[in-house]
């Protein structure tokens, strides 16, 4: 990890997503044991996973990881905690008007 | 707002996957074609994970495993079920402007379930501390589930969510622990206490009950209620948490950001609350009173919200940011003067509110409550 290059790298992961009225969720999981770290991108390649309703789908896919750089992986760790209201939930959205 | 529509999807090719996708999937039930696409967005992060293991329940264990051992039992299993009391629901009568902020409701409420359930579930994935990992796997259960109860309201409405994100690039941010639980905890509680208030609103003037979900709620916020029961007790562990001298500052400034973005939020929706039959002010600070008297069970201090500058400046926090939003749709220089000068109106309500003398609360030593509104 240098401290301004970025780092990309691959790894095969399980896709789970399920779409049923007892449970809706989505779930990524790297299958070599990869770990994201603060400032980290992921993307899921190929078409979304998509789930009718009613359904779970699982499908064995591979992500792109690219790793922050050192400088980036800090000011994440340093700003992070600012951004804490996305973990709070107030039943509407941001707007201030629809 | 926390949703866009799929065709802000760039991909074209994950575009044209989707429509071939969803016209085979829905092709059975023609009331679905109309389905309108909603993408969910939730947010990813990651926090220190070693800091996670690291944490101990030994003090707190008699409480610890009695909270854990209702949750295992799971009492709300059966309970997110459509039965009979679940009543038809004229959408296409609605009020434009209720229904536009109810679906609004719905969606973020789906979205933020969501988002708890991806959160929980990677650090039951990431941890190797068993208490723990066990903590986060129910909460995660918890939260998928009440998405899904969600998003069946939405199918109803004709607004199909879409898990598509998940091929899409992902920026993971990061939060140190303590700032996830000081703001899941308030969340949950909050949560809670908003829940409850308008369930037993609605039980004594059940003519405003405008959609049955509502009637789902008084169990659903003992979920909410749980799941900060165990923050507390994870609070419990670490004394420095809750005590230091600058843990106590950013508890108050917590308290201030979460209450103040709820009291704003809330106005900008008067259509639903007037369905309701519940005045916002009223309603904010019944949730305020509720939530303040709960968190004395971990928070060494609450806002002071009959102080006779409380309600004042939340009005006219409420009218900068509004102000702000108005200037910003003008656009233009003046647009751009006129958001700034409500920017830092609002600014000035903020540092305000912060600067009320809170008052001190030195927490029971018996830190578990069970939900008595």
């Amino acid at each position: 990890m240098g401290l301004l290059t970025r780092k990309i790298e691959t790894a095969p992961c399980t896709v789970e997503v399920s779409h049923r009225f007892e449970e809706l969720s989505a779930h990524v999981r790297f299958d070599n044991g990869a770990v994201v770290f603060p400032g980290d991108e992921v993307k899921v390649h190929g078409s979304p996973v998509m789930a009718p309703y009613g359904e779970v789908v699982v499908e064995h896919r591979t992500a792109t990881i690219v790793r922050a750089s050192a400088l980036e992986r800090l000011w994440t760790r340093l700003t992070g905690d600012f951004e804490f209201m996305e973990l709070c939930e107030f039943s509407f959205s941001e707007e201030v008007t629809l | 707002m926390n949703v866009h529509t799929a065709d802000v999807l760039t991909a074209e090719e994950g575009l044209a996957a989707i429509q071939a996708q969803a016209d085979k999937f829905d092709s059975d039930d023609a009331t679905d074609l109309a389905l309108q696409n909603t993408l969910l967005t939730p947010r990813f992060y990651t926090t220190d994970f070693d800091e996670l293991d690291a944490i101990d329940v030994s003090s707190v264990r008699e409480d610890w495993d009695k909270l854990l051992g209702q949750m295992r039992s799971d009492p709300n299993k059966g309970h997110f079920k459509k039965n009979e009391d679940w009543d038809a629901i004229d959408w296409e009568g609605m009020d434009p402007a209720l229904k536009l902020e109810f679906l609004d409701f719905l969606v973020s409420s789906c979205t933020a379930e969501f988002s708890g359930c991806v959160l929980y579930k990677e650090m039951k994935r990431r941890g190797t501390n068993k208490d723990i990992c066990e903590l986060f796997a129910f909460m995660s259960r918890d939260e998928a589930r009440h998405a899904g109860f969600i998003n069946d309201a939405l199918r109803e409405a004709g607004v199909s969510v879409n898990l598509g994100f998940l091929t899409k690039k992902k920026k993971y941010t990061y939060f140190r622990p303590k700032f996830i639980y000081y703001a899941t905890y308030l969340s949950e509680k909050i949560g809670y206490a908003r829940y409850i208030t308008i369930f037993r609103h609605l039980e004594a003037n059940p003519e405003h009950r405008f959609h049955p979900i509502f009637k789902w709620f008084k169990e659903w916020c003992n979920d909410e209620f749980s799941h900060g029961e165990a923050f507390a007790l994870l609070m419990r562990t670490d004394p420095k948490l809750t005590e230091s001298w600058n843990n106590r500052l950013w508890i108050k400034f917590f308290l201030t950001a979460v209450y103040s973005t709820m009291w704003v939020r809330d106005h900008a929706r008067p259509a639903f609350h007037e369905a309701l039959g519940v005045d916002v002010e009223w309603y904010d600070q019944e949730v305020f009173k509720k939530t303040s008297t709960i968190s004395r069970q971990v928070f060494p201090l609450e806002l002071d919200i009959d102080h006779p500058r409380w309600k004042p400046t939340l009005r006219r926090l409420e009218k900068a940011m509004s102000d702000g939003e108005k200037a910003a749709k003008t656009g233009g220089p003046a647009g751009m003067i006129g958001k700034a000068w409500a920017n830092l109106r609002g600014a000035a309500a903020f540092v305000s509110l912060l600067t009320i003398p809170s008052k001190p609360n030195t927490p029971p030593e018996n830190v578990r409550l069970e939900p008595a509104y």
